[in-house]
């Protein structure tokens, strides 16, 4: 028990006191009055929560709120305190000086006009029941409404301490089916612990729907398409199956790479994406299969029958986030996924040889890994590649002179927000071309323009710098078409929306994102 | 006498505190103590000595009392501490076998030690004393030691509840007889009357032959507020059986009737004669049963009887459970309403929901396809035809069909909810201190019945109707019936708030769970209270029998489930496993299964057919005592639920198992 702190005698502090006393009129309260009144108000402050803590218990919360204490002053007579409710967890600040420290409610000032205009709170809603099995035969079966069977800290822990599944005999806490007669008989009669090997036996329940989800994914319904990956994005049983479906991905990857379809990646891309949303999964053990195929579709010398045409750039972008988003989730000290998928990108960016769409896929990469990547990866290669755009062999062939004009649009989007930070105002035109090359002149245009914007925009109103804020946020968010673009733009639907389906939990959001493309797609079945 | 007292107040008078204010009423004090027993020549030597006037000592009687209750254990702040670290080194260096007897006299000298501090004015001291040595005492009493720590003024003291049921009985200290001769000896020795005074006043030593127990046989039934109950409160003898069911073959052919004019005729005879064996069957008298006219029990009417047939043809549809057959789970989840939903119940033949809320209302939904209905007007009801069958039918107007029903009345917040067992009626108690039957046939109140000006914090109906039990935050739980304003019985005993009660199967008992960590059983008939059990280490949240009687559990905000014998009042089983309080336990129908559902959002079930294997009950007698705590060999599994914390926890008549929850969002913050 010695380690554990038990607080027996907290009072109210004499200072606080004072500062009430003076609030009230009484201007130089005598020490000793203070202490007096700090003990017995402690005493009957202890006493009031002691009562609300039965309230708190008889109502079935571990948490105490207002109405308990409201309880508790009532049973000892006393007028409860009445319009007492704060949003906030504690509503109390912290303030200190001139000898002082203080506690206080912040009291802010409410415009009435305001508050009188503003619209009527929302009802709550009506209480309902919701009725579902929980256990069939002693069998949890994996619904929405029940939790998933390997909650995702386990899955967490299996992938950090891959024994520790081995120490506990029968783990009676997971919900799944009962664990089979003979494994249990055969550790009580082994002395030696051997790995048993896990079969991963899908019901055909399960192979069903792993048939049905990868058929419609893949296929050439959109409507389809959509629900299969809504499921994926938020089925919470689909741990059993996750090696499948990364296999799945990965040989998918391979395959259509090599036979260049571009259809077929971005719908196997949309497949992580949905997984990756999946708050019932924690992908970390599948890494391997998963970040060598979406690093395929970033830097992939080609991923389209006719790159002159084609938009692959779409699908760079979007894999892109995807990398991104796998590094924001599972980068740890240990596994450095951040800084290997750096290095990845950076030496396609540094090598003549690479192919102009690989560096385009390499550099969006890096720009989606934030502002210091960009800073530090990017823009001192910005005039080695310019130059390299200039050369004759680039601008005399078609293909790489699209691929190049793309870079520069790219280069131009990403480096505009920070250059827009990193250099002073008086914008040097000469100065951007001899850091940047030829680039340097689309640049200082764009640095120039945002910084118009950014201006004008302040003097209006203080809404935020949208184009900035946009393009920094995670991945998956809603991208605005690039006013640089050129061609007509084609909208084309990457993730499309879905209604939000009543029992999700509210923080998943559906994400929609459109880009610009400049030719149609093709059709996986030509 | 003389030689007792004067030699206990004159070397205090030679220590005299600091203050001149003091001094002199201590003297004067002593003084008049002299005087009272003519000791006139010390009076005269000590009134020249500290120069005082005869006026001067002329205080009041009652100043003498006052002073002398100040005196009566010792005055020097600093001999509390003393004594207590020797007697806690005592108990440190004893010999293996006694040392954790010994200790459990540690935590009432303690909690009287520092009341005593705080009686005598020693504000600081007391203080010092509580850091000192609360850290040290057992987890399961740091509550309490937090509650009192509250307590640091002498005025303070008067209106405390917990320093009175502390001052005013004696804690209770099971102990063997060897422990206890061992300890009179130490106390004989170091002659620290501080520790004398303690021990004699205000504890209660339960001797025992044999041998000393050990830690853990001393922690499974610690943890009361006053100590363990005595032997001496668990001999009278409790009729635990079931009595003989009423015959129902004359009902059974009503129904048998009815069924076959239904099904028009389909096989009448095979029906027939297979009712008539399970209806026959419990024909044997048990002989731990009340004699039948002990407790005078409601007439069965028609409809009861009927009701009875049904629960007895349902359970020839039970589904056998056993470790390899689990139950199927329906659940109820509860939705916006989290921080809202105070209890839940299930009517008997899992046919409606009712949940009490914080905002005062009853909220009543069908779980059937057969809706809510309520009875006609009083026009309508005239033309009906009283003889006829379905008369029950008749008189409920379609019309007013809902599949949910909200009940008005209650200005607090409803803390349970109880339904009849014809389910016509149903019963709540509500932190406005009121206890009010509704009835199910017009969806209003029709009594309010009022104990005290306490909040009511539980309400059970007896399973032969027309009785009631009640649990309340004024310390004492009562006996109803439905057609009288006051109550027939008021049993009080626990020293805190009664959390939860419940009623024995064969309505001769209620058990109730309190604050102060005992379980209690009172006789309906005389009053008495018949058996206090220890060994909880917090609230005592829910009660529930065995369906053969016997066999009583009990959880609570401790996460342990204890099992009882109530024949003998021993704890049995204990049960861990849960993380957050407990607040529903039940036995499944054929007594095989026990259920816990937590508000860590888990249900569990656990091997109770095992248990009473391994327990054999009818060997066990007053001295032979087992208890199970091997939790992995009878936890058959565990159920997670989404978010939601369990709040009822029920099996049907046919053993399917229901579960009403609450869903509260996870908190983002």
């Amino acid at each position: 028990m010695g380690e554990i702190e038990i607080n027996y005698g907290s009072t109210i502090p004499t200072e606080s006191l004072k500062v009430i006393a003076e609030s009230v009129g009484i201007g130089n309260l005598s020490d000793d009055a203070a202490k007096e009144i700090s003990d017995s108000a402690t005493y009957r402050l202890k006493l009031v929560l002691q009562e609300s803590k039965k309230f708190m218990v008889h109502s079935n919360r571990c948490k105490l709120l207002p109405s308990d204490i409201d309880n508790a002053l009532k049973v000892f007579g006393i007028e409860p305190i009445y319009g007492f409710h704060s949003k906030d967890h504690i509503p109390f600040r912290y303030a200190s000086g001139g000898g002082r420290e203080l506690h206080f409610i912040d009291d802010k000032d409410i415009d009435l006009i305001e508050f009188v205009n503003a619209p009527l709170a929302k009802l709550p809603l009506e209480i309902s029941i919701r009725c579902h099995w929980l256990a069939i035969d002693g069998v949890q079966p994996t619904v929405p409404e029940n939790p998933p069977s390997v909650s995702k800290d386990m899955q967490k822990l299996e992938c950090v301490d891959p024994l520790g599944k081995l120490k506990k005999p029968i783990d009676k806490e997971v919900s799944g089916r009962p664990s089979t007669g003979k494994a249990q008989k055969l550790r009580n009669v082994e002395t030696v612990h051997v790995k048993q090997l896990a079969t991963h036996e899908l019901s055909v329940e399960q192979q069903l729907y792993y048939k049905e989800i990868t058929e419609a994914c893949v296929g050439s319904d959109e409507a389809r398409r959509a629900e299969a990956l809504q499921s994926l994005a938020s089925d919470p049983g689909l741990h059993e199956m996750l090696p499948r479906m990364c296999t799945f991905i990965a040989e998918g990857v391979k395959v259509n790479v090599v036979q260049n379809n571009l259809a077929l990646l971005i719908y196997l891309m949309r497949m992580v994406k949905a997984l990756l949303d999946n708050p019932a999964l924690y992908l970390e053990k599948y890494l391997h299969e998963i970040i060598p195929s979406v690093v395929t579709c970033v830097v992939s010398k080609q991923l389209c029958m006719r790159p002159e045409i084609d938009n692959h750039w779409a699908l760079r972008d979007f894999a892109s986030r995807l990398m991104a988003q796998i590094c924001k989730m599972f980068n740890t000290p240990t596994n450095n996924v951040q800084t290997r998928i750096t290095r990845v990108f950076t030496n396609a960016t540094n090598s003549d040889k690479t192919a102009l769409p690989s560096v385009y896929g390499a550099l969006e990469g890096l720009a989606e890994l934030g502002t210091e990547t960009i800073k530090v990866f990017v823009i001192p290669r910005v005039r080695m590649i310019s130059d390299r755009l200039d050369s004759p062999e680039v601008t005399q062939n078609n293909v790489d002179r699209i691929s190049g004009n793309q870079i520069k649009h790219l280069l131009c989007k990403i480096l505009t927000p920070v250059l827009k930070i990193t250099h002073q105002p008086p914008d040097n035109i000469e100065e951007y071309k001899k850091e940047f090359g030829s680039v340097g002149v689309q640049l200082h245009a764009a640095v120039c323009k945002a910084r118009v914007i950014v201006t004008s925009q302040n003097s209006n109103n203080q809404t935020t710098t949208q184009t900035s804020t946009q393009s920094r946020t995670a991945v998956g968010r809603p991208i605005s078409a690039t006013p640089g673009n050129s061609g007509a733009p084609q909208k084309y639907v990457l993730m499309s929306q879905r209604p939000i389906v009543s029992q999700t939990p509210p923080n998943k959001t559906v994400y929609i994102s459109q880009q610009n493309i400049k030719t149609e797609f093709q059709d996986p079945s030509n | 006498m003389e030689e007792d007292i004067k030699p206990d107040i004159k070397p205090v008078i030679d220590e005299t505190p600091k203050e001149p204010d003091d001094k002199k009423t201590n003297l004067c004090v002593a003084l008049k103590i002299l005087k009272k027993y003519n000791l006139n020549t010390t009076v005269e030597t000590l009134k020249k000595e500290a120069n005082l006037t005869d006026s001067a000592y002329n205080t009041s009687e009652l100043d003498v009392n006052n002073a002398l209750n100040v005196y009566k254990s010792q005055g020097d702040p600093s001999v509390y501490e003393n004594a207590y670290i020797t007697l806690s080194k005592f108990v440190e260096t004893s010999l293996d076998i006694y040392k954790h007897e010994l200790g459990c006299v540690l935590y009432p000298v303690f909690i009287h030690m520092y009341l005593d501090l705080v009686c005598n004015g020693y504000e600081a001291e007391a203080i010092q004393f509580m850091k000192k040595f609360a850290p040290g005492q057992e987890s399961y009493y740091q509550n309490d030691i937090r509650n009192l720590a509250i307590i640091t003024k002498k005025e303070e003291l008067n209106d405390n509840v917990i320093v009175s049921s502390y001052k005013s009985n004696e804690f209770v200290v099971r102990m063997s007889r060897d422990t206890l001769s061992l300890l009179k000896r130490h106390l004989k020795e170091k002659k620290q009357t501080v520790l004398l005074d303690i021990v004699q006043e205000n504890l209660f030593f339960d001797v025992y032959e044999g041998l000393a127990r050990n830690k853990q046989q001393i922690d499974a039934v610690a943890g009361g507020m006053i100590g363990e109950g005595t032997r001496q409160d668990n001999k009278l003898r409790v009729y635990y059986g079931l009595m003989k069911e009423p015959d129902l073959q004359t009902a059974a052919a009503a129904v048998n009737l009815e069924e076959d004019e239904e099904e028009e005729g389909e096989k009448p005879k095979k029906k027939k004669s297979k009712t008539n064996p399970l209806l026959s069957k419990k024909t044997k008298i048990d002989p731990n049963a009340p004699p039948i006219d002990r407790m005078t029990l409601p007439q069965l009417r028609e409809i009861d009887k009927k009701i009875k047939v049904q629960a007895v043809l349902d359970s020839a549809k039970r589904v056998a459970l056993s470790p390899e057959t689990l139950p199927s789970v329906c659940c109820y989840t509860l939705l916006n309403c989290s921080h809202a939903v105070n209890c839940a119940t299930i009517s008997d033949d899992a046919t409606m929901l009712a949940v009490g809320l914080a905002n005062s209302r009853i909220r009543v939904w069908s779980l059937v396809p057969q809706k809510l209905r309520a009875m006609k007007t009083a026009d309508q009801l005239l033309d009906i035809d009283l003889e006829a069958d379905d008369v029950m039918h008749r008189i409920l107007d379609d019309r007013s069909a809902e599949t949910t029903r909200t009940l008005l009345g209650h200005f607090g917040a409803v803390y349970q909810v109880s339904f009849s067992p014809d389910k016509t009626l149903l019963l709540s108690c509500s932190e406005d201190c009121t206890i009010r039957l509704w009835s199910l046939l017009l969806w209003s109140c029709v009594v309010a019945y009022k104990g005290s000006y306490h909040p009511v914090w539980d309400v059970k109906f007896s399973l032969h109707g027309y009785y009631f039990a009640t649990a309340s935050r004024d310390r004492t739980a009562r006996l109803w019936s439905t057609d009288n304003y006051q109550s027939l019985r008021l049993f009080s005993g626990h020293f805190s708030d009664v959390d939860c009660c419940q009623f024995h199967p064969n309505s001769n008992y209620i058990a109730t769970g309190s604050s102060d960590r005992t379980i209690r059983l009172w006789d309906c008939v005389t009053g008495e209270q018949v058996r206090l059990m220890t060994g909880h280490k917090g609230e005592i949240l829910t009660l529930c029998f065995s369906n053969e009687g016997r066999v009583l559990a009990s959880a609570g905000n401790d996460c342990n489930i204890l099992l009882w014998d109530i024949a003998h009042g021993h704890l049995v089983a204990m049960l861990t496993g849960h993380k957050e309080p407990i607040r529903t336990l039940t036995f499944s129908r054929d007594s095989t299964i026990l259920a816990s559902g937590s508000h860590d959002c888990k249900i569990m079930l656990w091997d109770y057919s095992k248990m009473l294997e391994d327990l054999s009950l009818d060997d066990m007698n007053v001295h032979n005592q087992i208890i199970i705590n091997d939790n992995d060999k009878y936890l058959l599994r565990a159920f997670g639920t989404k978010n939601s914390p369990v709040i009822h926890l029920f099996f049907s008549r046919r053993n399917i198992m229901f579960c009403v929850c609450s869903f509260s969002p996870p908190q983002s913050n």
